[in-house]
């Protein structure tokens, strides 16, 4: 169990978080660039000092600022740390960056079982300049192993990698994290990241915790309009009937036609559409909505935690939209709602539809 | 000051790559396609011109030297004890600086000092002044009506014209080049290399030994060798506060004084066979050391 409560200051805001990550856990920090992520990660690893707070790892106090003060320092911590430069040391082989640990096992039968197990078997007397990327990141996973940490910190290891091997080694540390039991905690910028690691995600921004939950409950109920906005719905439209409510729109919860039985119907004009991915894009441009007389051209970004408005909206469809300026009609599936303040709503909008 | 940066920028730099191009790829084809067009001849002609320039003074040296000369200057009585003197008291300098100044340019490179530019800014003030005006304020710092040179005195001490005189000119001399190479040395160490050594299991003079030296080393040894040629040709410090005992640079000066040019030069050779494979088996090193790395 890993348990940090801190405040750390930072130059433009101070990082409040709290989080509890059980032994065997995986617990994504999403969150904007700059939102305290990584600050948490390294008050964790001791590499900052909170102003306040307390961390504990399973039955050891890493660092509490009350009486009586403990500030267990990062070598003595067992806390692994990966980041996106794998951090070999480029004067070792890769043999020597393994057992570089102290703890490692001196005979050297564990090092080769790791290192057979990541794949860097045939690797052991190269220079880490020699590796690829994907060889350094398993190099320094297998470094970390060998060392027996007691938590895992990830501050988004593979961003910096292709796909296919940002999914290998995701899955990879996920058996690992599982096997050895350990809380493990990732930091991601990228919605897939968090999602195809973990199995809680926290969403961070300007330093406090917005919202923590399964994954997939916070992307299709964020608890306010800025997490919402963080998760990616682009847009917010007027729920009809329920005045000052916002429905939240995420483009991939779209689907084209009427389908009022499965959440809200927008029919608007096409402004524009291009290919993403194996699916379009397309601009839907709302008419003005006179009754409520909120909708403008233009849209509206949401400020100070508030939704904004939107005129357009930006869905994903599977099907190639009609020409630029043809009607279309789209079901924004049970969207998330929210009052004009930005908070959740409850309610689900079904079988009601905006002219 | 740039020497030190490059392993780092080597090292970095290859973690980067894309796999199975090694780094030495872009290097070995810059030349070749330097010389397929007419501005590429032009510009390594150019540039072997004023490399020759520069090693100049080294080419004339040797076209002007014949062995009975040399023979005759360094069998002369009494003509190798000066550079017996430069020995010793380089020798002794650059221990000094080793021991003083790395914790220093350490200090400077990892910021940990309070207003770091005054720090800098102090180091820089000492490259900056000239050397004879240094051996005029060390007078005044250290000579024998100073409190300095009083205290000493009690040991039988004295801190002009002696080797210890030599000693403390030539650091004065050398000690800015050792504290701005090391402090690059030291600066092209990423610390989030020191951190995941921490994070390791390793405390901090562990971490310094393990990683922090060995990937500053190049650096250091450079700049240890610079520093070494500075003490070697010290000079103008010297000359005010330690014109005895002779080292090699007072002993060139004075026999240019004395019997003119022609007896000179053999001491000259003496100086730069003395000076020169310090820096240039340090240069040798760090070269190897890097290539190492590469694999």
């Amino acid at each position: 169990m890993l348990r940090a409560d801190v405040e750390v200051d930072r130059r433009d805001f101070t990082v409040r978080a709290a989080i509890e990550v059980a032994a065997g856990e995986r617990l994504a920090l999403f969150g904007p660039s700059g939102a305290g992520k990584t600050t948490l990660l390294e008050a964790i690893a001791g590499l900052v000092q909170p102003r306040a707070g307390l961390i504990e790892l399973a039955d050891r106090t890493l660092t509490r600022t009350t009486a009586p003060r403990v500030l267990v320092p990062a070598w003595q911590r067992r806390v692994g740390l990966l980041r996106q430069d794998p951090g070999l040391f480029p004067h070792l082989s890769v043999r020597d960056n393994l057992a570089y640990a102290r703890s490692a096992d001196p005979r050297g039968t564990e090092l080769a079982e790791v290192a057979r197990a990541l794949e860097i078997g045939e690797l052991l007397d190269a220079m880490p300049a020699r590796l690829s990327g994907g060889q350094q990141h398993r190099t320094a996973l297998a470094r970390l192993l060998l060392a027996r940490f007691d938590a895992l910190l990830l501050d988004e290891p593979y961003s910096g990698l292709d796909a296919v091997l940002r999914r290998t080694l995701t899955a990879l540390v996920v058996r690992l994290v599982t096997e050895r039991a350990v809380p493990s905690v990732l930091v991601a910028h990228e919605l897939a990241d968090a999602q195809s690691f973990a199995d809680r995600m926290a969403v961070l921004d300007q330093g406090e915790i917005l919202q923590v939950g399964e994954p997939d409950q916070v992307v299709l109920r964020p608890c306010s309009a800025r997490v919402a906005e963080l998760v990616g719905y682009l847009g917010f439209a007027p729920v009809p009937g329920r005045p000052g409510v916002l429905a939240g729109v995420h483009p991939e919860r779209i689907a084209a036609g009427a389908a009022p039985e499965r959440g809200l119907v927008l029919t608007g004009r096409v402004a524009g559409s291009r290919p993403a991915g194996a699916a379009w894009e397309a601009d839907l441009l709302l008419p003005d909505s006179g009754q409520d007389g909120a909708l403008s051209q233009q849209a509206v970004r949401g400020r100070d935690g508030r939704p904004g408005l939107a005129a357009t909206v930006t869905c994903r469809l599977a099907d190639r939209p009609g020409a630029d300026g043809d009607t279309m009609t789209v079901t924004v599936l049970d969207p998330p709602c929210f009052s004009q303040d930005g908070d959740a709503v409850d309610g689900h909008v079904r079988e009601g539809s905006r002219p | 000051m740039s020497w030190a940066a490059s392993p780092a920028a080597a090292a970095g730099g290859a973690v980067r790559e894309p796999p199975g191009q090694p780094g030495r790829r872009g290097r070995a084809s810059a030349g070749p396609r330097a010389v397929r067009s007419v501005s590429g001849i032009l510009s390594v002609v150019g540039a072997l011109v004023i490399w020759l320039i520069l090693l100049g003074p080294v080419i004339t040296l040797f076209t002007h030297l014949s062995g009975s000369s040399i023979a005759s200057s360094l069998t002369a009585p009494g003509a190798l004890q000066p550079l017996v003197t430069s020995l010793e008291s380089g020798g002794v300098t650059l221990a000094v600086l080793f021991f003083f100044c790395t914790p220093l340019a350490w200090m400077l490179a990892r910021g940990t000092l309070p207003f770091p530019r005054i720090w800098e800014a102090g180091v820089l003030c000492s490259l900056l002044l000239p050397p004879l005006v240094i051996g005029l304020l060390l007078v005044f710092m250290v000579g024998p009506y100073t409190a300095f040179g009083g205290l000493i005195a009690h040991l039988n001490l004295s801190a002009t014209n002696t080797f210890l005189a030599l000693v403390i000119a030539e650091v004065y001399e050398s000690a800015p080049y050792y504290v701005l190479g090391a402090q690059a040395a030291f600066a092209s160490v990423d610390p989030r290399l020191e951190q995941q050594a921490a994070l390791l299991g390793d405390r901090p003079r562990r971490v310094f030994r393990r990683v922090t030296l060995p990937l500053a080393s190049p650096g250091l040894a450079m700049a240890l060798a610079v520093a070494w040629a500075r003490a070697m040709g010290a000079f103008g410090a010297v000359i005010v506060i330690a014109y005895h005992p002779y080292g090699l640079p007072l002993q060139i000066w004075t026999t240019l004084q004395e019997t003119g040019l022609a007896s000179a030069l053999p001491f000259a050779l003496v100086l730069l066979v003395v000076a020169l494979p310090l820096p240039l088996a340090a240069y040798v090193w760090s070269a190897r050391a890097q290539s190492r790395r590469r694999g």
